[in-house]
């Protein structure tokens, strides 16, 4: 064979390799998380101690043994709030079909727990997934939580009752051993959920 | 006929169909059902200005609640903020969208009939536009 022919081979086998990664790389799911920011070192969660729907107490130690998907929101919320409920329901489903086990439980914090009783945040995120978790108290266990967490929320100024609730949009993604492992920013799709949490999941 | 004088009287004819067309159209137009536990719906659509000048609209109504805001979430720096909105502008010949994350109707108060939601759209005093439709689906 002629060197010159042996180059043209080794350059065409080379092109096929190259084209075959790029075409992976294009069209594979992605390896890693895409969308998750990862903390360096999970963060234990504050102590705090509020209750949910049933009017049980929530602790940190009740997050352990799963996965959640934490979001801090309140009921009177017309647009972000539905939305990203609405966008982890879908998330969790289509994980649920994809045979993903386990799935993260969903916690709705209220940031407004002077309206958000137990019975009305339980009846708001039961509509979204039965499975959902909704959590409120005394707005001074909420605001250890959120400080802990680096969350922030202020009632926006007005005098009425109509009055809405300044809010982080992060989604938190809690660890069987309660602790803060990743987030999510907004704004959310159920796509970066679907793709990420199973990475997160199996330890990528 | 002519051909000037027959091409006059089309423009003439165009000129008097489009000033019979509504100042502002609706399209999309979506009324969420009210969630368990609170009576609040949300709205969105996108309307169109027909006309060469900009319409303000100042004022929503609904008789099916008893209060109508114009609301825009904002998200900057990771804080989603939701501000009422005392006017929306819009420009001539254009359409403005209200959807989810956005510009939104903020109606709370929902009364027995709020299956179905009359929504009035003001420039001050004048009624641009008046359109019906039921919660939860999209027009």
């Amino acid at each position: 064979m002629h060197a010159k022919q042996f180059l043209l081979i080794v350059l065409s086998l080379v092109a096929i390799a190259c084209g075959a990664w790029l075409s992976y790389q294009l069209v594979a799911p992605s390896a890693k998380p895409g969308t998750a920011t990862i903390l360096p070192q999970p963060l234990a969660l504050p102590e705090f101690v509020l209750v949910d729907q049933h009017g049980d107490a929530v602790r940190p130690d009740d997050f352990r043994g799963r996965w959640s998907l934490v979001f801090f929101g309140f009921t009177h919320c017309p647009d972000v709030c539905p939305l990203t409920l609405q966008v982890l329901a879908d998330a969790r489903r289509q994980l649920a079909a994809a045979g993903e086990s386990p799935l993260p439980t969903i916690v709705l914090v209220s940031v407004d727990p002077e309206r958000d009783t137990p019975e009305v945040i339980g009846n708001y995120v039961d509509y979204f997934d039965t499975d959902a978790i909704g959590v409120t108290g005394d707005l001074a266990e909420v605001q250890k939580l959120t400080s802990g967490l680096g969350v922030f929320f202020q009632r926006a100024a007005r005098d009425d009752d109509n009055y809405a609730v300044d809010h982080s949009a992060v989604v938190l993604l809690i660890d069987p051993d309660a602790r803060f492992r990743a987030l999510f920013s907004a704004p959310h799709e159920a796509g970066n959920f679907v793709n990420d949490l199973p990475l997160i999941l199996s330890g990528a | 006929m002519s051909r000037p004088v027959l091409a006059v009287l089309l423009l003439a004819c165009l000129g008097a169909c489009l000033s019979d067309r509504p100042p502002l159209l609706i399209d999309g137009l979506e009324i969420t059902a009210p969630l368990p536990g609170n009576d609040m719906s949300a709205g969105y659509f996108e309307l169109t200005n027909t006309t060469a000048a900009p319409l303000v609209i100042t004022r929503v109504a609904s008789p099916d609640f008893e209060r109508v805001m114009m609301h825009e979430t904002t998200i900057d720096d990771g804080i989603a903020r939701m501000r009422m909105l005392e006017e929306i502008t819009v420009p001539a010949g254009q359409t403005v969208r209200f959807s989810r994350g956005g510009k939104h109707l903020m109606l709370s108060g929902a009364g027995p009939t709020a299956d179905l939601v009359t929504l009035q759209f003001y420039a001050g005093d004048a009624l641009l536009l008046s359109i019906s439709t039921r919660t939860g689906m999209e027009d």
